[in-house]
C-alpha cells in the first residue's frame, strides 16, 4: 500500500524504523472496517506512531493560517482576530499618551470603536477615508465590542468610499395561510383558520378577548385588543383570522390580532389537534423523569421525591416510561413513551426494572440502561400530539440505510 | 410559565464544521445562547454527530480531560470532555478506539494568537452505536446540507450573514455532500 510506504519513509527520515505491515494493519482497520477516509486514517496512524515513539508532532507537520476579512456586524467575539475594511467616521481626543489615535470606524453593517497605540508605530488615519485594517483584535468591554490594533497590524488606504450605515432591517409582510403548527416564529404574519377552543377571563382592561384557538395541527393562545374593534368570537366556532402576528414570550408562541386583522366566521367545524402524527429523527436525549418512576395511587401523577403535588407523601406505584427527544435536524420533538411500549423497546419488563434497581440500590440504573440503548439511533414514532409532546403509540428503529434515498440525493445533486 | 425551547441538533459534516469561524451570541445578557454560523447558513447551538472515534487522549493535568477525534467521510471533529461532562468523559475513558460513536454536543470555538479559529465539540452525551447508524447519519447529514445549500438564495438573515462572511461556494459544499453520499455506495 502506497500510503503505508509513504508513512514508513517519513518515519525512517526521523530515524525510526517501523515494519510496514504494522502500518498497513492499522490503516486497513480504520479504512475498511471503520469507514474512515484515507487521509484521516493516514493522519491517525501517523499520530499513533508519533506517540508510540515519542516524537514531537511539529517535526512531522508545520502549518500556517491567516485572518479573514469580516464586516463590522460580524465582530462579536472577544479575542477574535480579523481584517476589517472600514471608513474612519470620527476621531476622538486622546485621553492617554499611550494611545496614538482613537475613534469610530464603520462599514455598511455598523460602526465600532478602534484604538491605535503609540508603541506600535502605525500610520495615522484620517476622518472620512476608507482603510483596510489587517490583523486587528476584537476586544469586549461591558458588552460592547471594539477593535485594537497591534504591532502585527497593518493599515492600507483604499481609494473608495464606504457607505456607513446600520444593519438593514425590515420584513416584508406577506400573509399567506398557515397552520397553527407553523405559527412558530416571532414576528411572522399569517392568516389562519382555527376553532376557538377556550375563552379565558380577561386579565386586563385593554384586552377584548383572550383564549385558545386550534386546528388539526395543534392549539395556540390568541389575544384580541379592545382598541382594534374586531368581531367577538365564540367558543366552539371556527373562524378565519386574517393578518395576525406571532408573538413569542418565554419560548411560547401566541398570536396577536391587530388593527389590520380581520375575523370571518366560517360555517364549518374542524377537529382540533388529535390527529395521528409521525416523526422520524435521531434520539438525542432521554430526559430525567424517564426510567423507573413512582406514581400516586390516587391521581396517577408522577411523584417527585416520593411526594405527589396533590396528595403529599404517598406509597407510590412503580411505572416505567421514557421522556425522549427526537431530532431530525430541523425540529427537536419531545415524546412520551408509556410503559408497554417502553418495555418492548428496551426489552425489560417493569418487574425486571424493579429488581435491577433493587440490586443496584439505585433506580437511576434503569435510566442509564435506556440511555445507552437508545440515544444516537434513529427512530420513527407515531402518536398523537399533546401540547409540545407526541404521546407515542408505536416506535420503530430505523436500522438500515435507505439506499433509494441515497440514490435520489445523488441524482438530484448531480443534475444541478 | 417559562418554557424553554430546546435547540435543534444540527447536522454538519466535519469539513464544513472545521471551516466555520463565525460565532456570536443571540442577545446581550450572560444567559443568551451562543451560536456558530456555518458556511451553508446553519445556526448551530447543538450538533449531532455519528462517526468513528479514531483517537482519544487524556490531556488533563489535575483532573481527567479527554480529547477525542471523530472522523466522518469528509474529515474529523475534535471533542473535549472534562469534569463538567462526566458521562461523556467516562465513555471516552472506558471505550476502545476505533469505535462508532453518536455524539450530541455544543459547538465551541477557540481563536489562536494568529487569528485562526479552531472549532470543537463539547459533548453532552456519547454513545457507542453500530455501523448502520453511522451510514444513516451520513445520508441524513448530506440531505440536510444539500437542503441548506438550496436555501442559500433565501432572504433569511442567517443565510445572508453566512454568504457575506464566507462567500459560500455552493459547488464546493455540494460536491462534499455528494462525495459523502457516494462513499456509502462504495461500501457495498
Amino acid at each position: 500500500m502506497e500510503v503505508a510506504n509513504d508513512i514508513k519513509d517519513k518515519f525512517t527520515e526521523l530515524g525510526v524504523d517501523i515494519p510496514v505491515e504494522q502500518i498497513e494493519d492499522r490503516l486497513n482497520k480504520l479504512i475498511t472496517k471503520f469507514k474512515v477516509p484515507q487521509d484521516e486514517a493516514r493522519r491517525s496512524v501517523v499520530n499513533y506512531f508519533l506517540k508510540e515513539y515519542d516524537i514531537d508532532r511539529s517535526r512531522f507537520y508545520s502549518g500556517q493560517s491567516s485572518t479573514t476579512l469580516v464586516s463590522i456586524a460580524d465582530i462579536n467575539e472577544d479575542g477574535q482576530w480579523v481584517n476589517v475594511k472600514a471608513k474612519v467616521v470620527q476621531l476622538w481626543d486622546n485621553s492617554h499618551e499611550s494611545i496614538s489615535q482613537v475613534g469610530l470606524v464603520g462599514d455598511e453593517t455598523g460602526t465600532v470603536k478602534f484604538t491605535k497605540w503609540s508603541r506600535d508605530d502605525l500610520p495615522d488615519v484620517e476622518e472620512g477615508k476608507t482603510y483596510l485594517f489587517n490583523n486587528v483584535v476584537v476586544h469586549e468591554w461591558n458588552g460592547k465590542f471594539a477593535i485594537n490594533l497591534n504591532k502585527t497590524s497593518s493599515i492600507e488606504v483604499l481609494d473608495e468610499d464606504l457607505n456607513v450605515g446600520n444593519i438593514p432591517t425590515g420584513d416584508p409582510l406577506s400573509t399567506s395561510m398557515a397552520t397553527v403548527e407553523e405559527m412558530n416564529e416571532d414576528g411572522k404574519w399569517a392568516n389562519i383558520k382555527a376553532k376557538v377552543v377556550q375563552l379565558w377571563d380577561n386579565s386586563h382592561e385593554s384586552i377584548s378577548q383572550v383564549g385558545l384557538v386550534g386546528d388539526e395541527t395543534g392549539t395556540i393562545k390568541f389575544n384580541k385588543w379592545l382598541r382594534d374593534d374586531l368581531l367577538d368570537v365564540e367558543e366552539g366556532k371556527t373562524y378565519l383570522f386574517n393578518n395576525v402576528v406571532v408573538h413569542e414570550w418565554n419560548g411560547k408562541f401566541a398570536i396577536n390580532l391587530n388593527k389590520t386583522s380581520s375575523i370571518e366566521a366560517l360555517d364549518e367545524d374542524i377537529e382540533v389537534g388529535t390527529t395521528t402524527v409521525t416523526f422520524t429523527g435521531a434520539m438525542v436525549d432521554v430526559q430525567a423523569g424517564s426510567g423507573l418512576i413512582k406514581r400516586c395511587p390516587e391521581c396517577n401523577r408522577a411523584l417527585t421525591k416520593g411526594a405527589c403535588m396533590e396528595h403529599g407523601k404517598v406509597d407510590g406505584v412503580y411505572d416505567l416510561r421514557i421522556k425522549a427527544v427526537l431530532d431530525d435536524g430541523v425540529t427537536a420533538q419531545d415524546a412520551i413513551i408509556k410503559r408497554d411500549i417502553s418495555q418492548e423497546l428496551v426489552g425489560m419488563t417493569l418487574d425486571e426494572a424493579v429488581s435491577l434497581a433493587a440490586d443496584a440500590l439505585d433506580q437511576g440504573v434503569v435510566l442509564e440502561r435506556m440511555r445507552s440503548m437508545l440515544i444516537g439511533k434513529y427512530y420513527t414514532i407515531e402518536g398523537s400530539r399533546l401540547d409540545r409532546y407526541i404521546l407515542v403509540d408505536s416506535i420503530d428503529q430505523i436500522s438500515e440505510l435507505n439506499m433509494a434515498l441515497v440514490d435520489e440525493l445523488i441524482r438530484d445533486t448531480e443534475v444541478v | 410559565m417559562a418554557v424553554y425551547i430546546r435547540e435543534v441538533a444540527q447536522r454538519i459534516f466535519a469539513q464544513e464544521f472545521r471551516e466555520s469561524d463565525l460565532s456570536f451570541k443571540d442577545g446581550d445578557d450572560v444567559y443568551s445562547p451562543h451560536y456558530l454560523l456555518t458556511p451553508t447558513g446553519a445556526k448551530v447551538n447543538r450538533i449531532f454527530i455519528v462517526g468513528t472515534l479514531i483517537e482519544k487522549e487524556d490531556i488533563g493535568t489535575d483532573s481527567e480531560y479527554w480529547k477525542g477525534r471523530v472522523s466522518d467521510p469528509t474529515g474529523s471533529f475534535f471533542i473535549y470532555a472534562g469534569q463538567y461532562q462526566p458521562e461523556a468523559a467516562q465513555v471516552l475513558a472506558e471505550c476502545e478506539t476505533p469505535a462508532f460513536v453518536a455524539i450530541v454536543g455544543k459547538p465551541s470555538t477557540y481563536t489562536t494568537a494568529d487569528g485562526s479559529v479552531l472549532t470543537s465539540v463539547r459533548p453532552e452525551s456519547i454513545h457507542i452505536v453500530d455501523g448502520e447508524t453511522r451510514d444513516i447519519w451520513v445520508a441524513d447529514t448530506a440531505e440536510r446540507t444539500l437542503d441548506r445549500i438550496s436555501a442559500l438564495d433565501d432572504e433569511d438573515s442567517n443565510v445572508v450573514k453566512a454568504k457575506e462572511h464566507y462567500g459560500t461556494d455552493r459547488a464546493y459544499y455540494s460536491s462534499m455532500a455528494l462525495d459523502a453520499l457516494r462513499s456509502l455506495k462504495d461500501e457495498i
